[in-house]
């Protein structure tokens, strides 16, 4: 059972990537975004990294199922075309981190 | 069936992944965007779907069932670790017949550059005394050469690679050697095009893909397993994640070895690792 929790958990990185490559291409003509965030990949980023960190805050959902979505969600910002996606992984990992700090050690 | 059909599954898919990231790490310390980390996964798949064309000059049925063997000994692999933790001498077993479809890929081709890949397949064996030295160590220490066992004694006694950490650090050149792009790949190095897997086209290459990403795995599963012990699926992929990196920073720092040089260089850390190994273990 917990190899399969796993596969799945690889199987929505996958299906994420591959989403968030095909739609960048589309939205994305230029091979590079310096300096811009994408709004929409942020509150992808963000989300998904709150699921995946603090997945425990979601008491309604299975955390296997609040992960599996955070996983699809995050690596669909990770899995965008070269040269973007960058700046809101790592605002979604600082914000998640945070929540995740507040929740475990000053909580 | 099902537990090994859902062990090959996670081990193509992280083993392609891993390799996705090695590239990244890679490029980005070069100063490129890089590739996509799912890219080497989607060149795997993509082949599934190219036509299959064979050389005139290939050996049938050879050149075939060349590609056959590698997914058969990976799964194979895949079954005696993982699912079973049987023994690590039919480990080393499957890695030693995995050098005798490199050379035979190559030359079953017919292609000048598969020979020369065969030939230097053949040469780097030499590499091969590392880890049957591993082997020996891990024995005189643990007194198993079983899986299940060996974790077991790390259980009770602490992680091998504290005691014995020129052996994994044996071990780990032997990985470097396998990854694509490092020092040690001689045999795909980019003067012989791809290497023996120059002239195996769509389905056939794509069966070589996989089961290069499932041993990729296999070995990182091999190593984190014997020099650190059982651990649970997230500390496994946090520990392939942390050696990828690794192999990606010297991959990406340093240029692909002389066959020459790259069989001397690997022999002397042989060398160094088992005189020091026997020492430790005297001592």
């Amino acid at each position: 059972m917990n190899e399969t929790i796993y596969l799945l958990y690889i199987l929505s990185f996958v299906l994420g990537s591959l989403l968030g490559l095909v739609l960048s291409y589309r939205k994305y003509k230029a091979p590079y975004a310096i300096g811009k965030i994408d709004i929409m990949a942020l509150v992808l980023a963000v989300v998904g990294w709150f699921l995946v960190l603090n997945s425990i805050l979601i008491t309604f959902i299975p955390t296997y199922i609040t992960i599996t979505i955070g996983i699809f969600l995050l690596s669909m910002v990770l899995g965008m075309r070269p040269g973007y996606g960058r700046n809101e992984t790592f605002i979604g990992i600082i914000v998640a981190g945070i929540i995740w700090i507040i929740r475990t050690v000053i909580l | 069936m099902a537990n090994i059909l859902l062990n090959v599954l996670i081990a193509f898919l992280v083993g392609s992944v891993l390799f996705g990231l090695q590239r990244k790490i890679m490029a980005r310390i070069q100063m490129r965007p890089g590739p996509p980390i799912i890219q080497h996964l989607l060149h795997t798949l993509k082949f599934f779907i190219k036509e299959s064309t064979f050389p005139k000059t290939a050996a049938m049925p050879f050149y075939i069932a060349i590609t056959a063997m590698l997914s058969v000994i990976w799964v194979a692999a895949i079954i005696v670790g993982p699912v079973t933790q049987g023994s690590l001498l039919l480990i080393f077993a499957i890695y030693a017949i995995h050098k005798i479809v490199e050379h035979n890929a190559g030359s079953s081709s017919g292609s000048p550059y598969g020979k020369l890949s065969c030939v230097r397949a053949v040469f780097s064996a030499a590499a091969e005394v590392p880890l049957f030295a591993v082997l020996i160590i891990i024995y005189f220490k643990a007194g198993t050469m079983n899986i299940a066992q060996i974790i077991s004694y790390q259980a009770a006694n602490g992680p091998l690679i504290y005691s014995i950490p020129l052996a994994a650090a044996m071990f780990f050149v032997l990985i470097l050697s396998k990854a694509p792009y490092s020092p040690f790949a001689i045999t795909k190095g980019k003067d012989i095009i791809s290497g023996y897997e120059t002239e195996h086209f769509g389905l056939l290459r794509g069966y070589l893909m996989m089961s290069e990403s499932t041993a990729w795995y296999m070995l990182l599963w091999v190593f984190l397993t014997v020099f650190i012990g059982g651990l649970s699926p997230l500390w496994y992929l946090v520990g392939m994640l942390a050696l990828s990196t690794i192999v990606g920073f010297i991959n990406a720092t340093t240029p692909i070895l002389n066959p020459n040089h790259s069989i001397m260089t690997q022999v002397s850390f042989a060398l160094i690792g088992i005189v020091g190994s026997l020492v430790l273990l005297l001592y």
